[in-house]
């Protein structure tokens, strides 16, 4: 009894660490209908920021919202020079562009951090919560990390339903033709959704990077299974980003917990498959087709 | 209509040489538009006529020639800078934005040329001019049906409040009644607007009916311009350029 709450418990605060990278997969899907392959290497870029300034300061708050900064800047970069070449060209262009991108930035943090496991400290403890001698399996961490990503998965709801600025980006996602000709500057628009994906990554990597230690390859499976939990919840609606990371964190928990743990990403790729079959386009998404 | 010879035209399109690559697709075109009128622009399938809105619009690069939209040259300029400079495109295919609500595409028709009051006053004035759109102004765009649709991205291209506005086929794939609505809507906004109208349209007796001026494209060249109903009264040219 005990193993089934701490395991879905657990399932949940991991799940929350998919839904935020699945968040920043979505916002760039939705704002851009470009797949960022590169998201868990900009994720992991901007915590070694954080290390940075956390090891020179030894303020963690400092470096938290330093990282979260630096991904907004990180993004619009790369949107700039990189990606922006790619629009309006075939989707496999910025597939290929993405991927370089990520062996880029791994490359580029191997050389200027090396490549040893470095230890990345939490905003909060880790240790299990209990009620008594009951262990809950979670910790105060892990609420942190939940309560952040909510907020996170809310605020970017309202923003694309609310406001001018959503609605910018929602019309350039779904023809750019067409939003050129009502006026709109679309450069403007794409740069922005690349800062606000670096912005979600950049959250997800210094909330996670407790757990997996830092180093130049940290996030590659992490973003795997965050882009799994971004396409079970259909890659254009964040709250499926939310449903669909913590489904995928909570089946992985149980399924590891009970049928060991060596397989973990291949019950990720049950899932996909499953949910698939049923709703092709993901479990929330109101779109038809997808080319990527 | 006022003496011609004060009026500068509001749009003109001097000798315009435009293509995708290969050969020129519009090969010296040349257009004159006086303010408050609707010129039908016609023409067979790949003589032009889509190139042409789309030259004036910045979609495609005149290679050569001038755009000139009150007497400023916008060839060779952004999309986006040519539709903020008052040139309202309305493609063919419509453009809707299914994705959204009736709403949303129409607020999205104000976000780049009008300020938060000029766009609250646009969208009042969309939904009063057109109450269908009113009724069904939270329906997601896609449930529109096609002639609803070809309304709904008209009403989205005024909300900019436009001086130039360019229509291509906006009868496509509509019923003969919804054609005739939407033709008497173009009349309308000419009339009551003075907005001055480019219509592109396969259904050249359509347009004729409710244009001031015409021209008709073969190949890349103006073949024919003259005013609407002296077009539509020479047979030979009807039925050797225009289907009827």
């Amino acid at each position: 009894m005990q193993e089934f709450i701490e395991f879905g418990l657990g399932g949940i605060g991991i799940g929350m660490i998919y839904a935020a990278i699945a968040l920043s997969l979505v916002l760039i899907w939705r704002g851009t209908r470009v797949l960022n392959y590169s998201q868990g290497g900009m994720a992991m870029f901007t915590t070694y920021v954080a290390w940075l300034v956390i090891s020179h300061t030894g303020n963690y708050w400092l470096g938290f919202v330093l990282a979260l900064a630096s991904g907004l800047v990180l993004g619009a970069i790369l949107e700039r020079t990189v990606v922006r070449p790619t629009v309006g060209k075939s989707p496999l262009n910025s597939v290929i562009v993405t991927i370089g991108l990520l062996i880029f930035l791994e490359g580029l943090a191997g050389i200027i951090y090396g490549g040893q496991y470095r230890s990345f400290p939490a905003a909060y403890s880790i240790h299990g919560l209990r009620i008594g001698s009951f262990s809950l399996g979670i910790s105060p961490n892990d609420l942190f990390t939940a309560a952040a990503v909510l907020a996170a998965a809310l605020a970017l709801a309202l923003v694309f339903r609310y406001t001018t600025v959503g609605l910018r980006l929602r019309a350039t996602a779904f023809d750019s033709g067409v939003a050129r000709l009502l006026g709109i500057r679309i450069g403007r628009v794409l740069t922005l959704g690349w800062a606000l994906a670096g912005l979600f990554g950049a959250l997800a990597g210094v909330l996670v990077t407790p757990s997996t230690f830092l180093y130049p390859n940290s996030m590659d499976s992490i973003f795997v299974l965050g882009f799994t939990a971004a396409v079970i919840g259909g890659l254009d609606s964040p709250v499926g980003a939310v449903v669909g990371g913590v489904l995928l964190g909570v089946v992985l928990s149980y399924a590891g917990g009970y049928l060991g743990n060596d397989l973990v990403l291949v019950y990720g790729l049950v899932v996909l498959a499953l949910v698939l079959m049923v709703r092709p386009s993901g479990l929330f998404s109101s779109a038809t087709a997808r080319r990527v | 209509m006022t003496d011609t010879a004060t009026q500068v035209a509001a749009l003109a399109v001097e000798d315009i040489v435009a293509g995708y690559g290969g050969g020129p697709v519009l090969d010296g075109v040349s257009i004159s538009a006086r303010p408050g009128t609707i010129t039908a622009v016609l023409g067979a399938n790949g003589a032009g006529k889509t190139t042409l809105l789309r030259a004036i619009s910045g979609f495609v690069r005149p290679r050569r020639g001038r755009v000139l939209v009150g007497g400023t040259d916008l060839a060779r300029r952004h999309p986006e800078d040519i539709a903020r400079a008052g040139v309202a495109h309305v493609p063919e295919g419509q453009g809707v934005i299914t994705e959204l609500t009736v709403e949303e595409n129409l607020r999205v028709g104000a976000l780049a040329t009008r300020d938060r009051a000029g766009r609250a006053a646009a969208l009042a004035d969309a939904y009063a001019r057109f109450p269908m759109l009113a009724e069904r102004r939270r329906r997601a765009a896609a449930t529109l049906s096609g002639g609803e649709r070809q309304i709904l991205v008209i009403a989205r291209a005024l909300m900019a409040a436009p001086r130039v506005l360019l229509l291509d086929e906006p009868s496509l794939g509509l019923a003969p009644r919804m054609v005739a609505q939407v033709m008497d809507l173009v009349r309308q906004l000419r009339d009551e607007s003075g907005l001055t109208v480019l219509l592109v349209e396969q259904n050249a007796r359509s347009a004729l009916g409710i244009a001031d001026t015409g021209l008709v494209l073969n190949l890349g060249k103006v073949v024919a311009q003259d005013a609407a109903a002296s077009l539509a009264g020479d047979v030979g040219l009807r039925r050797h350029y225009l289907g009827f």
